[in-house]
């Protein structure tokens, strides 16, 4: 009964909000009542600013734009220079005048309020005239964005240095950049009521599932929120499993990331105001790959993955295992290990468990605080971090050297990870593995296991099996999975995103001598 | 949402509840690392635990007998009595403040006189009771065991890890417990074990500081020890049980007056026993690659016919330490620790059935052959003087 209430109380205050919006439609032929209802819509935004002068020195004009988000400079010598110049012909139509001098790439006409104050928003001055129903929004948004820089969360040591900015007209042109063919198609919509924020779907025509397409459409029109600041805020509201800790779209800050997705028939989510941009439909293992892994030798990055699949094991259960095996499984340590083990935790006045969760708690503790550390204080907490874990932790008798040992690993592991938002899941669930080996034992890290597992299996992102290719097992699909075959057999595209236009390339063009052109 | 409230109280309960009742903390345990068997002249049971002393700060802990000269030690030892071997454990329990750990045991030391008195049916309790690894090696020494358990080795940790290491060096004798096993319910449940041999002390050193070596080999049948062998005995019976590893063969020549060393790289034996009738035949075949490792005499060995006079020289050395194998072993102790019976039932089953009842006896009569061929591979560098 409550939550009926609630829910009913809510779409009464939509709709009220609704009433208020209320504004007339279409612009009016009289420029001075077109003048009041923006001027009463824009009252108290000291940025607007209204400017009126005479096309020709006859017919009355207004300019509006917003400061700061326009140009002003190519406004004075391209607007209002050429049409504020007197012309000798006083029957010149200001329309034809405004064809003929404006001297501005892109001009819009716009016949209603609501598309008025769309182009002042995103920064396009609007050119109304005295009796006319149609003013004109002038292409001359320009405000101040970030130069296209590294990415600093995705180095590579071999690929492209540029990442996507904030601004979303940049980053679609650093995807236009790289795939130069009209088939990547863009298609935009606005979303927040108040931020209106802009978001692009990017896709390769016939190479993207069609019903792929109109299903993130369908998620994205349903978002009815106030504000989208991140594309996280976006994800959140798609995605297929709300309450799963495991990411279901890739995010990435680099183009060369989200062209390849692209041409494997994923659809790749721009959101104006963040660098971060979403491809979906994801799978984990895709989250194991880095943009590198292509670029380099791929013995060399067969191998890196591997590195990277037993450092993602070693981060989620190495504690747990350290933990199980010295407190219920002794005869399993080697002789001589287990000696040494023995010796150093014997001053520890704490069960492994609690000296497992303690370091833990505190490495983690650690690195959040490392995270958001102005730079000027970094020192001290690298300082204080190698005494906390390290030897002086030992020498105070808290924990044994070997927990230090495992902690440091653990660390090491979980940043191996190439995607943030998969360390942090697998981070999280170390800890209720590190209990249920604390309790159980092993049986208890394998009943762990096997829970991450079976939840990992009933996951879909954007209803492609989350564990695909190995679960659904497609045979073909491994070859870019559990290992990175060559460029030349990468013949076929991902199974599932890929389907509709297998074949990404020409088939046999492994280099060999016999081929010629030598 | 209320499903997975459900969900988390129930896992937390099968957490909370269960309240880790098998966590065994290392700092509650007595980490065992060698057991030492003895029998006292009450006829009780002794058994001589050799546990690891976390931090080496094992001084006075324990009490019992606990010898502990020369600075900081690894382990300490502690005894418990009684007729059985579990309630000589029971008596060990009262006395230790940790609870025990065998897994780490892995090496057992039996004393000449409980050997005597027959092991396998005390040593039940290592192979029933799950902790005690299979892998573990078993010692038989001549004297007392705890006298051995009480030596402090120089370059090992403790005296059950330079037990180990020797067993592991495979020189001579090695038996874990689940080879013994596999012997004992063989079909003559005779048994080899290594012998533990205590060094005397030179002059100037404690007599803990002497050091334990194997140099000869109990036999046992039917669990109960009966004899020991020499090491040139115990290196025949390696040699029938294709379990010959390493060995140093000298030889001399009777052209030459001086000897010649040769270092065994690879020695196969494969016995091949025939059944005529009544009579019995075992031929044994070795092959083995030696490489000469010291050359006194004057021969040159990189001429051919030098080289085949060695190798038969080698030849007539090795069959010569088997025929001494076996005059002492089938003809003196009567015992089958060579594997006789083994190769019989395994190559004529059915045959074996009938022989088996009056094997005892059979086996001093079987007529053994020799077919070795030794070869050395290389003669080495050096002069030919």
């Amino acid at each position: 009964m409550f939550f009926r209430k609630k829910i009913k109380f809510n779409k009464n205050i939509n709709k009220k909000q609704q009433d208020d919006k209320q504004i007339p439609k279409p612009l009016f032929s009289n420029l001075e009542k077109n003048l009041d209802i923006l001027r009463e819509l824009y009252k108290e935004c000291s940025d607007v600013v209204f400017r009126s002068f005479l096309i020709a020195g006859h017919t009355k004009a207004q300019l509006i734009y917003i400061k700061g988000l326009s140009n002003v400079e190519e406004m004075d010598n391209n607007v209002l220079t050429p049409l504020m110049k007197k012309s000798e012909k006083r029957t010149v139509n200001p329309k034809t005048l405004i064809e003929q001098t404006l001297s501005v790439a892109e001009v819009v006409k716009i016949s209603s309020f609501e598309a008025c104050i769309e182009q002042l928003s995103v920064g396009n001055p609007i050119l109304l005239l005295e009796g006319d129903e149609q003013g004109f929004a002038l292409g001359l948004a320009k405000w101040e964005r970030r130069a296209i820089e590294e990415p600093t969360g995705e180095l590579v040591v071999r690929g492209p240095r540029e990442g996507f900015t904030e601004a979303l007209e940049v980053n679609t042109s650093l995807l236009r950049r790289k795939i130069r063919s009209p088939q990547l198609k863009l298609k935009t919509l606005k979303l927040g009521r108040y931020t209106q924020t802009a978001i692009a779907l990017a896709y390769i025509e016939d190479l993207a599932d069609e019903t792929l397409i109109e299903e993130i459409n369908q998620r994205l029109k349903r978002i009815d929120i106030d504000g989208i600041l991140e594309s996280g805020y976006i994800e959140e509201l798609i995605q297929d499993n709300p309450y799963t800790p495991f990411p279901q779209v890739l995010i990435s800050e680099r183009p060369d990331t989200a062209v390849s997705s692209l041409l494997e028939g994923r659809v790749v989510i721009i959101v104006d105001g963040t660098p971060f941009v979403m491809i979906a439909p994801t799978t984990f293992f895709s989250l194991f790959q880095s943009g590198e892994d292509y670029y380099h030798h791929f013995l060399i990055s067969t191998a890196t993955r591997w590195l990277r699949y037993l450092f993602c094991f070693i981060s989620l259960l190495l504690p747990s295992l350290y933990v199980a095996v010295i407190t219920y499984h002794q005869e399993m340590v080697p002789t001589t290990l287990l000696l040494t083990m023995v010796d150093s935790r014997e001053v520890v006045p704490f069960p492994a468990l609690v000296e497992a969760l303690l370091m833990e708690i505190t490495f983690e503790g650690l690195r959040e605080a490392g995270l958001r550390l102005p730079k000027q204080v970094g020192a001290a907490v690298s300082i204080v971090g190698a005494l906390v874990i390290g030897q002086a932790a030992v020498d105070a008798g808290l924990v044994s050297d070997h927990m230090v040992m495992v902690v440091a690993i653990t660390g090491i592991a979980s940043f191996t990870i190439p995607r943030y938002n998969l360390a942090i899941p697998i981070r999280l669930l170390r800890f209720p593995i590190m209990l249920l080996a604390g309790t159980f034992g092993l049986v208890g890290v394998m009943i762990g296991l096997l829970a991450i597992m079976t939840h990992l299996s009933t996951l879909r992102s954007f209803g492609v099996p989350y564990l695909s290719p190995v679960a659904p097992m497609k045979g073909r699909d491994m070859k870019d999975a559990l290992m990175r075959a060559p460029l030349w057999k990468l013949n076929t595209r991902p199974h599932l995103t890929g389907e509709y236009n297998k074949h990404r390339q020409g088939s046999n063009q492994k280099p060999h001598s016999d081929k010629g052109g030598e | 949402m209320r499903r997975a409230i459900m969900i988390g109280v129930i896992f937390m309960a099968f957490v909370l509840l269960t309240g880790c009742w098998d966590r065994r903390e290392t700092n509650d345990l007595a980490i065992i690392t060698g057991v030492a068997l003895d029998k006292n002249k009450e006829g009780q049971i002794e058994l001589t635990a050799e546990i690891h002393s976390p931090g080496g700060s094992g001084n006075g802990s324990g009490g019992g007998e606990d010898n502990n000269q020369g600075g900081v030690q690894s382990t300490v030892l502690q005894i418990g009595k009684g007729s059985s071997i579990p309630e000589a454990i029971e008596n060990l329990n009262e006395k230790l403040p940790r609870e025990i750990l065998w897994s780490h045991a892995e090496a057992i030391v039996i004393s000449k006189a409980f050997a005597e008195n027959g092991i396998s049916d005390e040593l039940d309790f290592f192979v029933r009771h799950p902790e005690p690894r299979l892998r573990s090696y078993v010692f038989i020494s001549d004297g007392k065991a705890k006298e051995i358990m009480a030596l402090r080795p120089s370059l090992e940790r403790s005296v059950s890890e330079a037990l180990i290491k020797l067993a592991e060096s495979e020189v001579l004798m090695k038996a874990t417990l689940f080879d013994l096993m596999e012997m004992l319910k063989g079909e003559q449940g005779a048994i080899v074990l290594p012998m533990i041999d205590k060094l005397s002390p030179e002059e100037g050193q404690l007599p803990s500081e002497s050091i334990a070596y194997i140099h000869r080999s109990a036999v046992l049948k039917q669990g109960k020890m009966i004899g020991v062998i020499n090491d040139q005995i115990s290196r025949g019976v390696l040699w029938f049980r294709n379990e010959i590893n390493e060995s140093i063969v000298t030889v001399e020549p009777d052209e030459a007056d001086e000897i010649i060393s040769m270092n065994l790289i690879k020695g196969r034996t494969d016995l091949v026993p025939e059944i005529d009738g009544q009579s019995l035949k075992m031929t044994v075949k070795i092959v083995t690659i030696d490489d000469v490792i010291q050359n006194q005499t004057s021969w040159d060995l990189k001429r051919l016919d030098k080289l085949k006079a060695l190798e038969n020289e080698l030849v007539q050395k090795i069959e010569k330490c088997l025929t001494d194998t076996l005059d002492t072993v089938q003809k003196e102790m009567k015992i089958d620790i060579i594997g006789f019976g083994e190769e019989f039932r395994r190559h004529h089953p059915k045959k074996w059935k009938k022989i088996k009842g009056d094997w005892d006896e059979k086996f001093p009569t079987v007529q053994v052959d020799f077919d070795i061929d030794a070869r050395v591979l290389r003669a080495g560098k050096g002069s030919e003087t």
